[in-house]
């Protein structure tokens, strides 16, 4: 790839700079993952008006290691009837791509692991393979219910890939550039979410999907399939499914940072220094990890017909539109105030439409299968 | 030098993960390798700096369609697992010689072709900005004539797919 290096080449040897770089960051998404658990389960606790776990450590600050310790010295259970290489490979293939996404993230103006030309297309590139994982998963376990959350995670993400790709067009149209640091470091006055809110609405969405996290945690639903395509997986394999899931949760809240809350630049722009950078970013990413945890605490799981109408009738339209709109004011050179208008205009029509939509009654006509028969009570 | 070392470790795992898909005992095995055979083209294209072409055969190839088909199988064939199925039947002749007769034509032209833009044997980068330009602007017609036909396709698929009760 053609690759900007950051800053001075440790060692001076390329290839020995990329692994030293790849291990740090790592190391750090290690150590992230295991507080995201925590956290995670302390701010839905607090939602719930529980007090989530207090007993490990100070206020329970050592449980993600507790439970680290406990999957790795758990038994490996294999079922009889699964199909060996596929199902022993599928953690893997969930686990590289989340891994491979972490190389192109800028982090600070002068710290990633490679500054990519092209890195938001990779991103969404890569991310894109760890379908084959989760399939791998349902396929090799040998278990229905595996079977159809393999089934239900392919169909979902592959529908979902549409409108996310297409947002995030939307905005590198804006942009110019595929450039991820490029991206970022042309945000200094305004991020882009103030320009390109109906894009950030989709792309939120998409991701929400892209992530199996509730309200579209259809595909590892407990209380449907019994927990989805890793039923049959336990021990150092289940968690590697877990860190590939918090570690997607965490490249996607870095990624969607960068492009939309203006990552290390906005607002106080190059002169800080990179701790503080690192600092912003961290804190922007928090913040979308917080909206994530707010949403999945709040929202009841979607139906898997309502989940592949509303991206199929609703968000590909509508990013679809967006593209449109965008590709209209910059071929014309209209002024960027009335985009940010027109897409601030679309973006409370489209969630005020979700509003209006979820609180009316729902209608029991045009479902299929055993659906047919639901009986909605009166709200 | 590290880079013809990757070189020649993809190309060999590209073949080997190919005969993986012609010689695998159930299709789902086969429909897996495909995966892992399509990827490494993907990564003969990042040798060849064409970094674009690689996202794209990731993104397309590795994430979609191949997806697509795996979804295909485990829909029509439930608990295949540890249970071989055939693989091959009367029609296995005449796929060896289509699939013959077309990596001869593949060769020869790839051999016989002049390149442009490839003076010395050298590969030259392609920015993404050309390929736009090229794209949308050179060969406009040719990527609206095409978009037309997917959209025909896709709602031709749709409407096979739909199943209306009263119809």
């Amino acid at each position: 790839m053609t690759d900007l290096p950051f800053g001075e080449v440790f060692f001076g040897l390329s290839w020995l700079d990329a692994i030293i770089r790849i291990v740090i960051v790592v190391l750090v998404m290690t150590l992230v993952v295991v507080y995201l658990t925590y956290g995670e389960r302390k701010v839905v606790a607090r939602f719930q008006m529980r007090l989530g776990p207090t007993r490990t450590g100070p206020a329970g600050l050592l449980q993600g290691f507790a439970d680290a310790i406990k999957l790795l010295i758990k038994e490996d259970v294999r079922p009889r009837n699964a199909d060996r290489w596929v199902f022993e490979f599928a953690p893997y293939l969930t686990f590289i791509p989340v891994f491979l996404v972490l190389v192109a993230l800028p982090f600070a103006q002068d710290w990633g692991v490679r500054n990519l030309a092209l890195g938001m297309f990779f991103v969404f590139a890569v991310l894109g393979l760890n379908i084959v994982g989760v399939l791998m998963a349902g396929l090799g376990s040998g278990n229905k219910y595996a079977l159809l959350g393999g089934v239900r995670a392919a169909a979902q993400m592959i529908s979902y890939e549409i409108p996310l790709v297409v947002a995030l067009l939307a905005v590198a149209m804006v942009a110019g550039t595929l450039d991820l640091n490029a991206i970022v470091s042309m945000q200094d006055s305004r991020p882009f979410i103030l320009i390109q809110p109906l894009a950030f609405v989709i792309f939120v969405t998409a991701m929400l999907s892209e992530l199996h996290r509730a309200p579209f945690d259809i595909p590892v639903a407990e209380s449907e399939i019994v927990g989805g395509y890793f039923v049959e997986y336990s021990g150092i394999r289940w968690s590697m499914f877990q860190l590939a899931e918090y570690a997607a949760l965490w490249a996607f809240s870095i990624f969607g940072s960068a492009i939309f809350l203006g990552g290390w630049q906005f607002p106080f722009g190059d002169d800080w220094g990179w701790g503080w950078q690192l600092v912003l970013t961290l804190i922007k990413s928090l913040i979308m990890i917080m909206l994530i945890f707010w949403v999945r605490a709040t929202l009841p799981r979607l139906r898997m017909d309502q989940l592949m109408s509303f991206c199929w009738k609703a968000l590909i339209e509508v990013s679809f539109a967006l593209l449109l709109v965008n590709g209209l004011f910059l071929f014309y050179e209209w002024p960027q105030e009335i985009l940010a208008i027109v897409n601030w205009v679309g973006a409370i029509l489209f969630l005020g439409g979700i509003y209006l939509r979820a609180a009316r009654k729902p209608s029991t006509k045009n479902l299929v299968g055993s659906y047919k028969h639901a009986e909605v009570p009166n709200p | 030098m590290t880079t013809e070392i990757l070189w020649w470790i993809f190309a060999v795992a590209i073949v080997a993960v190919s005969a993986g898909v012609v010689f695998a005992r159930t299709v789902i095995h086969s429909a897996i390798f495909l995966i892992l055979s399509l990827a490494g083209v993907g990564a003969m294209y990042l040798f060849l700096t064409i970094e674009f072409i690689a996202l794209v055969q990731f993104l397309i190839y590795g994430g979609a369609v191949t997806v697509l088909i795996l979804l295909a199988l485990m829909l029509t064939r439930m608990g295949v697992a540890g249970r071989p199925e055939p693989t091959t039947g009367v029609q296995a002749p005449f796929g060896a010689l289509v699939a013959a007769g077309l990596m001869a034509t593949l060769i020869g032209v790839a051999v016989a072709t002049a390149w442009p833009g490839d003076p010395g044997g050298n590969a030259v980068a392609v920015s993404i900005k050309t390929i736009g330009e090229q794209m949308f602007q050179h060969y406009g017609a040719p990527f609206m004539i095409t978009a037309a036909l997917l959209l025909v396709a896709f709602i031709g698929a749709i409407v096979i797919a739909r199943q209306e009760d009263d119809d």
